[in-house]
């Protein structure tokens, strides 16, 4: 799949118009925005919310909230999909804090033997429950860094400091959901996800500045 | 705590954004950028650089009735600009308000971020009424007033409410009557548009009041929070 950094910026453009026609209360550009971008914005949800029926109310939201605020969306203060991506993925964030608060029984996997109450909390991990044939949270960072050329620049970190960050951005995993894991103390995934961060945003300025360069030169 | 130093809002705008900053800590971030210009451009920063990265997920298109669903609620009147007494009491009003409410906070950001308005943002802190007294929480809601006094937010700071109790917010004017602004959440933020909210406003306080709200237009049960205004 095309993943690089101009193939987002011409999707950014297409979206652009349509949002601004959307705030303007224009059914047939939101329809259209909702065609080209719903697809991406369910996929980032998912990683999030497993829960497939809760991930759709959480699109829904997020669609229903921007076509109330479309017209608040300002193309020069940021790109359309990027404040799409950014309400999508706080939504599906805050969806976790609700699922928790309101825990959904879940029904027990096939092949647990034991009883509802004597199921430990990591043994009716909802990860046990997801077909596992989508791709890792690293193998997207690493696509994403391949895509955006700073796979080198990443090499700064070693393979667990990107693995934290890359499940903490993709999978929506908290610090200690991360540090559980990957069986590491809370204080060290948190200066991991932290100099991750910082290197990733690093390697990304500097990939930006090269490719601004290189296209001018 | 100094949010305009670089790297404290740098670290905290990183956790925002990558989604570690969890429960309070993220309403009380969320709360805290309508009034400050430092966060709010750490935040566009670290989207700007993040959200692109998403770009390597596979789409997964929706099911078609999830547009339905969409469909059907964007062709009735938007329920935030809708006739405010009978909707007022809807539950699933509320819901559907704080449900939005990241969006709203959001936007309410993006709006103040824009360069033509250059007036602050206002924030209130609304404390207990009567600290310590027995069965009030010392809790505490946040509101935010947009700069030109038209917009306001309010968040929960670890409030919670009996099932058959509201929560109403009240403007209250240096003498005379409180009026009131609305039913609030107790769970989540609530926006309230109004043309002119600081006019003639001393102070916003907040009443615990029967599902519903006030049935005389007046609080009618203990005020439970308040918050002067300081201009």
């Amino acid at each position: 799949m095309e993943t690089s950094h101009e193939e987002w910026s011409q999707r950014n453009r297409d979206l652009a118009g349509l949002l601004a026609r959307a705030g303007l209360g224009d059914r047939a550009a939101f329809a259209r925005l909702y065609e080209r971008s719903s697809a991406h914005l369910f996929a980032v949800i998912l990683r999030i919310n497993r829960d497939r029926s809760h991930a759709e109310d959480v699109l829904q939201e997020v669609f229903v909230k921007v076509w109330r605020h479309a017209e608040s969306f300002d193309a020069a203060q940021s790109q359309p999909l990027t404040w799409l991506t950014s309400i999508a993925r706080n939504h599906a964030i805050d969806g976790l804090r609700r699922q928790r608060v309101q825990p959904r029984i879940q029904p027990l996997p096939p092949h647990g033997g034991a009883g509802p109450g004597d199921a430990p909390p990591d043994e009716s991990d909802p990860y046990d429950n997801v077909e596992d044939t989508r791709p890792g949270p690293l193998e997207l960072l690493s696509q994403a860094s391949q895509a955006r050329a700073i796979t080198s620049c990443m090499q700064a970190l070693n393979a667990q400091q990107r693995q934290c960050v890359a499940l903490a951005f993709y999978n929506g995993l908290s610090h200690a959901e991360v540090a559980e894991q990957l069986r590491q103390p809370l204080g060290t995934v948190k200066s991991w996800v932290r100099r991750g961060l910082l290197t990733l945003k690093n390697c990304l300025q500097r990939s930006m500045q090269t490719g601004t360069a290189s296209r001018e030169a | 705590m100094d949010y305009s130093r670089p790297q404290r809002a740098d670290r905290l705008a990183a956790d925002y954004v990558t989604g570690t900053m969890r429960g309070l800590a993220r309403r009380r971030f969320e709360a805290l950028l309508p009034a400050h210009a430092a966060l709010r451009a750490a935040v566009r920063s670290w989207n700007e650089q993040l959200m692109p990265l998403t770009a390597s997920i596979p789409p997964v298109p929706p099911p078609p009735r999830v547009w339905q669903r969409i469909e059907a609620r964007i062709s009735t009147r938007s329920v935030a600009t809708a006739a405010r007494p009978a909707g007022w009491s809807a539950l699933a009003f509320w819901r559907g308000l704080s449900a939005f409410a990241t969006v709203a906070a959001i936007s309410l950001a993006l709006l103040l971020a824009s360069p033509q308005p250059a007036i602050a943002p206002i924030i209130v802190v609304l404390e207990a009424a009567t600290p310590g007294e027995a069965g009030v929480l010392p809790a505490s809601f946040v509101a935010s007033i947009s700069g030109d006094g038209r917009a306001l937010v309010t968040r929960p700071l670890n409030v919670s409410v009996q099932a058959d109790r509201a929560l109403e917010l009240w403007a209250v004017p240096p003498s005379g009557a409180p009026r009131s602004l609305g039913l609030i959440s107790a769970a989540g933020a609530t926006v309230v548009h109004r043309g002119k909210l600081l006019d003639g406003v001393a102070a916003l306080a907040v009443s615990l009041e029967p599902v519903g709200g006030s049935p005389s237009g007046t609080p009618t049960e203990p005020i439970l929070y308040v918050g002067k205004l300081t201009l």
